[in-house]
């Protein structure tokens, strides 16, 4: 696949920016830090009818037939703008594991929906500091799964959860609906990630892969909305670069424009390195979907995507001085989902490792 | 395949044929002297075999391909480790811009040609003692002198002027006017009398640059490159010459499977270093850092193969590259412990992490500081505000010293 965007993805890029410019409000969103189980309506409202939750959903079950590369460039829109809802991220990688998971069934059943958007989707694979644990606590058997997963993102109000599982000893990757389970909602610094303890009481569920294929699966899935979040760490992280040129433009100290002191001004140029580091890796990892070099590529995409967002979320606030810290200006929405982005989709230390077990052979 | 790849294997299959005498093995041990001698007859072989001058004119004696084809030559040659690197600098600014701006083209094509086969090299006098960064604030000066010009002044930091037959220089011909508009560029022989090279030892012990002296040295109106008074001009259009050319994410140091093979065979707390949280770490770090470079480098060349403009990011490369390379050779000699103090000063750079390190401050400085690159990128790229200068607008000789 290409690694230069055609005039469809260049549309996309743009277009999804347009309408998140016009619609997102940044005083909604400071709200729904301090409320805990809400997201931002508005925003879902955006993504379902400009067809983003039908992207990268094959044709024939009601999607679009786009793939990762523009999804990701949908994510790097949201990014910029600090959406208000987990949904896209989460719905990728449930309707992956549906796609290539061995019920047929489920997934006719459940991708029209989730491409229409009717339905929401998230993904329960971490315990604790383990994104994907060795073995995983919640127990499936004669389809029934119980136990709690901890601060799921979306948890709170998504329909549909693809979970990871253990079954007699053996990793398992099954499906479950959520209007039965048992949500403890978690108050968060990033409160519209909708986080919540899952807890399933032998709640029913659909077995999707078991063994090492389930193991396989999930790395796949995980690595996909990785290379997802990386996106939106990039769009977050070039948001943030843009905000910190124009104020170091404007803003005189001195006697002159603070952009004309070198400290802020590498800084800055440091901030473009790092977007740009991360961009080029993110646009090479959509573009290796499906290829064996792809868990390599998402790590590599994953890291410096953290890495920049993490980076530039500090160094953009440092360079507005007082009112950087400021509720009002809203630069800690930006730090805030640096930080929620750079823990969900497994963590650095997660990727770190992941990469280094590609470069050696070793088993993931 | 494309006619790129073809290319590209075509370029493969002579570099194999050629590295069994010219390669890294072949080289190792080599004083410099010996090395030049080496490079002189490969780059003559070179010629012969059809691969020098890529991207030039063939009225000119060059191949008359693409800019790609040059740097799709240049990332393959790189691999081998041939002795062409006395000739870089040569053939990539002076021997181009001779061509460009010189009226004599019988005796251009001369030079061209020799200068593609190692028989002469051309060297570029830009830095001086008072102006690196600040190429304006130069002071070599040059006087009329009857029909032609007289020249005197210091010019340092010269790369193989010990070793080289032309150079190409910028000298202030006018200090009553701006420190950029007093400026012309020449083309001088380097054999000529007044003319004092004297090499420097640098810090990893090779002499490859080098001090140059000007004593009332005679250079002939004809050897003016561009208007009296437009050198600053010239000076900036040699240095976009290069503008893209072939990269390496690994900062012209060791590759990163070095420091994963070295991480392997080394113990650290019982184990193998590999399994250290730490030297995972930066391991993974590394990798993503050079992986974006590598997909930025790889992006470009699709660019220009769509006839667009790359973008500016590509000049993040040496800037990246370089300073990690340096803080990873420093970490593998930690890694390897009393086993790195064992130095050997004719190790290979991109094989040997002691070298690596030793040799990495330079390439931080030469062809633009890591500061100097940063005010590039956040003035050309960003369009944040100049430095605060207090030399702008003021005639070079009431600069305050």
């Amino acid at each position: 696949m290409s690694i230069l965007y055609d005039e469809g993805q260049q549309a996309i890029a743009t277009e999804s920016r347009r309408v998140l410019d016009a619609r997102m409000d940044k005083s909604r969103l400071l709200k729904l830090l301090e409320q805990v189980g809400e997201h931002d309506q508005p925003f879902w409202d955006t993504a379902v009818e400009q067809g983003w939750t039908a992207l990268a959903i094959p044709e024939e079950h009601g999607g679009l037939g786009l793939g990762l590369t523009e999804l990701g460039l949908v994510a790097q829109a949201c990014g910029a703008a600090t959406s208000g809802a987990p949904f896209l991220t989460g719905s990728c990688g449930l309707a992956q594991a549906l796609l290539q998971g061995s019920d047929a069934a489920l997934a006719g059943v459940w991708l029209p929906k989730l491409a229409a958007g009717e339905v929401t989707g998230c993904v329960a694979f971490a315990e604790g500091s383990s994104a994907l644990p060795p073995v995983s606590s919640v127990t499936f058997a004669d389809g029934k799964l119980s136990g709690t997963k901890p601060a799921v993102p979306g948890g709170i109000k998504a329909d549909l959860a693809l979970v990871w599982a253990d079954c007699a000893g053996e990793a398992a990757l099954v499906v479950a609906e959520l209007s039965g389970a048992a949500r403890a909602a978690v108050n968060s610094y990033d409160n519209s990630r909708l986080y919540a303890d899952l807890g399933f009481d032998a709640a029913p569920a659909t077995l999707v892969a078991l063994g090492e294929a389930a193991r396989h699966l999930a790395l796949d899935v995980l690595a996909r909305m990785a290379v997802v979040t990386a996106h939106e760490q990039v769009g977050g992280a070039e948001a943030l670069l843009h905000i910190a040129r124009d104020y170091a433009v404007t803003r005189k100290a001195f006697g002159q424009p603070i952009g004309a002191f070198q400290s802020i001004k590498h800084r800055i140029a440091e901030m473009y390195g790092l977007v740009e580091v991360a961009r080029a890796n993110c646009i090479h990892a959509a573009a290796q979907e499906g290829s064996e070099e792809f868990l390599l590529a998402a790590a590599d995409a994953r890291i410096s995507a953290t890495e920049a967002y993490d980076t530039n979320a500090r160094d953009c606030i440092q360079i507005h001085g007082g009112i950087g810290v400021t509720w009002e200006l809203g630069l800690h929405l930006h730090m805030r989902r640096a930080r929620s982005l750079a823990v969900e989709s497994g963590n650095l230390l997660f990727w770190e490792d992941l990469l280094v077990n590609q470069l050696t052979g070793e088993k993931a | 395949m494309s006619e790129l790849e073809t290319y590209r294997a075509k370029a493969r299959a002579f570099l194999e044929s050629m590295a069994p005498k010219y390669g890294r093995d072949a080289r190792s041990g080599n004083t410099v002297e010996q090395d030049l001698a080496l490079g002189r007859e490969y780059m003559a072989a070179r010629h012969d075999a059809g691969f020098a001058g890529i991207n030039w004119p063939v009225e000119m004696g060059g191949q008359g391909l693409t800019h790609l084809h040059k740097i799709t030559f240049d990332g393959e040659e790189m691999q081998f480790g041939m002795p062409s690197h006395f000739f870089g600098i040569s053939l990539g600014m002076p021997v181009p811009i001779v061509m460009h701006y010189c009226e004599d083209k019988e005796w251009v094509k001369e030079r061209v040609r020799k200068a593609l086969r190692g028989e002469e090299i051309w060297c570029q006098l830009f830095s001086e003692p008072s102006g690196g960064s600040d190429l304006a604030a130069l002071r070599t000066k040059v006087e009329p002198d009857g029909n032609g010009w007289k020249m005197n002044g210091q010019k340092i930091w010269t790369s193989w002027a010990q070793y080289c037959d032309y150079g190409v220089i910028v000298t202030r011909s006018d200090p009553t006017v701006e420190k950029h508009k007093g400026l012309t560029y020449f083309w001088i022989d380097m054999k000529a009398k007044g003319v004092e090279v004297r090499p420097i030892k640098l810090a990893g012990g090779d002499s490859h640059v080098n001090e140059v002296f000007f004593d009332d040295v005679r250079v002939e109106d004809s050897q003016r490159l561009g208007a009296v008074g437009g050198g600053f001009g010239v000076a900036l259009h040699t240095l976009m010459i290069e503008r893209y050319i072939a990269t390496d994410s690994g900062g012209f140091g060791p590759h990163l499977d070095e420091f994963v093979k070295t991480a392997q065979t080394t113990e650290l707390n019982g184990k193998p270093a590999i399994e250290d949280g730490r030297i995972r770490a930066a391991i993974a770090r590394n990798h993503a850092m050079r992986a974006g470079l590598d997909s930025i480098t790889r992006r470009a060349f699709a660019m220009m193969m769509a006839g667009m403009q790359p973008g500016p990011e590509g000049s993040l490369q040496k800037l990246v590259a370089v300073r990690s390379r340096q803080k990873l050779s420093e970490l593998a000699m930690d890694m390897k412990g009393a086993d790195s103090l064992a130095f050997d000063e004719h190790a290979y750079v991109k094989t040997d992490w002691g070298t690596s390190w030793l040799n990495a401050p330079t390439g931080r400085i030469a062809g633009g500081s890591d500061e100097v690159l940063l005010n590039t990128i956040a003035e050309k790229v960003l369009g944040l505000p100049q430095d605060h200068r207090p030399d702008k607008g003021v005639p070079f000789n009431a600069i305050p010293g």
